[in-house]
């Protein structure tokens, strides 16, 4: 016997409806953060609960990123994060521009917590688990990720 | 999209797949699975992912104050204005170190899924040849099959036969779980997991005392075994040689209380904060089902015996194993992770290549290194007789060792050979600072044949402790005293 979990809208689930879920209700809390200090506020915001991040290159007006790896990865992570528990928090990060991120300096790189090499990271906040560059791309390590531990 | 969870807990192959099975949780295990090969692969790793080897391994290779670079004391002796010794925070140190272990498990679990390998959380035991059955935590019940099956549960530390054991005392597993510091500690054993951690406690200032019952370090070279435990009595490290632990007992204040026998019969105590157990390990093969299908084991250690030819196959043909569950080959992770890589390949690319356990290179790492590859000195008098063996040797001192004028009395170079012509290397032993660095290169090179005169034709470097190496000169058969002296 085999689960299935469909892709199809947010609002409509096929099959494995909770008693306590009604449709309509998306599972995770989802915040989008510029800097780090907007970051930081967030996870201040959000203590206690299971936190996800992705950081990611700024978007341009068009709403793509300058980062190729970033634009593989969003739609990946966007899906897979419904895997996520239901009362977990994802937060997209942005770094800034190219110059900003490639700045040696740059706070995502220098912050204790964070010490960030590559973007995009997804990572499982508070633990070593995390995902770089391509590997955000890959659904299998993505919902890996997301799911329960 | 089809949840990963989902398939994994609800597989029911009907019929026998191509596909192979790897139950464990072991390295072994996990360098098996990582080859990517043509068929799907599945694991069924127990619940603590590589926890011990990872932590003990970690911690004593870089967190003894050997390796963090001199004490205050050797600092002061050059000038430097070092005037307080440093303490340690127990609460940093094993938080770094299990998010450590956490990372490198994470970096397994992405390594698995990325080749496409099933990772089953639950217990696996035979049925048959071919059929696995799956127990997982919720106590759900599957079976699942496969045309090869590989075992690398590795093993467990043991615990002696007496009160309190179980209850109060903690093995090497748990030594960088503990919340509260160890403080006076008795580490009970004479292996080598006994004396590196032992010897990181006496580094890190804990008040740590070593019971053994009758020789140190079993199968290595008695020797150097002897210098070994001579330099952590000198660094401070106690030793209660002959004894055995009667019994431990909780007291109220909370400290434990261990009764012992000494080797003339007469009982004795004391009060220690914590009681480490580190006497041996068996293998962890009691509820994998050996007996139901016919896999031969050896009894005295639950060990699955292999074949001379083939070593890693079992008594049943498609059933292997690897690692520390393997009769009568060293317990070491590189070569439970080689024996791994040598045979998937051998199942799935079609080679020949066996695992060589032949001078198999090894390190303890006490504070002062002890590297080796190859016979010991009894061994090859056994195996060739005194006639045919030349041994030589060196006492050496590290150049460091000079200014601070610490004592090098343990720092000790023997290479056993043979005794004719250009004299082949049988045996090389080590003791001194980054051991384990210097036995590496001189490991690969007694694979390949290394003679003494090849050895001493070569070009030390300065100033290192492994130059010392190829120097040495005198023989244990001239009686001439082996100090090196000089810069």
């Amino acid at each position: 016997m085999i689960h299935f979990r469909v892709e199809c809208p947010a609002h409509v689930w096929l099959k494995r409806l909770r008693p306590d879920q009604a449709p309509g209700k998306i599972m995770v809390v989802s915040v989008k953060v510029e800097g780090l200090s907007a970051f930081l506020e967030a996870v201040e915001k959000h203590k206690g609960k299971t936190i996800f991040a992705l950081f990611t290159g700024s978007h341009d007006a068009q709403g793509k990123s300058w980062c190729p790896d970033c634009v593989s990865a969003d739609p990946v992570v966007e899906e897979c994060v419904k895997g996520a528990p239901e009362d977990a928090v994802f937060i997209t990060c942005s770094v800034g521009d190219r110059a900003t991120w490639k700045d040696q300096t740059n706070d995502f790189r220098t912050h204790d917590k964070l010490k960030l090499t590559s973007v995009p990271t997804l990572m499982r906040w508070g633990t070593p688990q995390r995902l770089m560059e391509e590997d955000c791309a890959k659904s299998n390590l993505v919902s890996m990720l997301f799911e329960e531990d | 999209m089809v949840s990963r969870a989902d398939i994994c807990f609800e597989i029911d192959m009907g019929t026998t797949q191509q596909c192979s099975l790897a139950i464990s949780s072991q390295s072994a295990g996990l360098s098996y699975r990582k080859i990517k090969m043509a068929a799907p692969i599945v694991g069924f790793p127990r619940a603590a992912f590589i926890r011990g080897c990872l932590q003990l391994r970690w911690g004593t290779t870089r967190l003894s104050p050997n390796t963090v670079g001199f004490s205050t004391f050797s600092r002061r002796k050059y000038g430097w204005n070092a005037h307080v010794e440093p303490t340690i925070d127990w609460t940093t140190l094993t938080t770094v170190v299990q998010q450590h272990v956490k990372s490198l498990n994470w970096g397994h679990r992405v390594q698995l899924k990325d080749k496409n390998v099933d990772y089953l959380n639950a217990k696996g035991s035979l049925l048959d040849a071919h059929t696995v059955r799956m127990l997982s935590a919720n106590g759900k019940e599957k079976t699942v099959t496969a045309s090869n099956i590989v075992l690398a549960v590795g093993g467990r530390p043991k615990y002696p036969d007496i009160p309190g054991a179980m209850e109060y005392a903690i093995t090497s597993d748990d030594l960088f779980m503990l919340e509260k510091p160890p403080g006076k500690t008795l580490v009970i054993g004479a292996s080598y997991v006994s004396l590196e951690c032992a010897g990181f406690l006496t580094g890190l200032g804990f008040d740590t005392t070593v019971m053994i019952r009758s020789i140190p370090l079993r199968g290595f070279d008695r020797q150097m075994a002897d210098l070994v435990t001579d330099h952590m009595e000198g660094s401070g490290t106690r030793f209660l040689r002959q004894h055995v632990p009667v019994a431990i007992d909780k007291t109220d204040s909370g400290q434990l209380q261990v009764t012992w026998r000494d080797g003339n019969g007469q009982e004795g105590g004391s009060m220690f904060d914590t009681v480490m157990m580190a006497v041996g390990r068996f293998a962890n093969t009691g509820t994998l089902g050996l007996d139901t299908v016919g896999v031969e084991w050896y009894s005295e250690s639950g060990k699955v015996i292999g074949r001379d030819e083939n070593p890693e196959q079992s008594s049943v043909p498609h059933i292997f194993a690897i690692g520390d569950i393997l009769h009568g080959r060293p317990e070491l992770t590189p070569v439970a992770i080689k024996a791994g890589r040598l045979l998937a390949h051998r199942l799935f690319a079609n080679t020949h290549e066996h695992m060589d356990y032949d001078k198999v290179p090894t390190t303890v790492f006490i504070p002062l290194e002890y590297g080796s590859v190859g016979l010991s000195e009894e061994a090859a008098l056994e195996r060739f007789g005194s006639d045919d063996v030349e041994v030589y040797h060196a006492f050496y001192k590290p150049l460091e060792y000079y200014i601070p004028e610490r004592d090098a009395s343990q720092c000790y170079i023997k290479a056993v050979c043979k005794r004719d012509g250009d004299q082949e290397m049988v045996g090389l032993h080590f003791l001194g600072p980054n051991a384990g660095e210097v036995t590496q290169g001189f490991a690969v090179a007694l694979r390949s044949g290394l003679t003494y005169q090849e050895m001493v034709s070569s070009v030390g470097i300065h100033p290192t402790c492994a130059e010392e190496v190829v120097k040495m000169g005198i023989t244990k058969r001239s009686g001439l005293d082996p100090t090196v002296t000089g810069c």
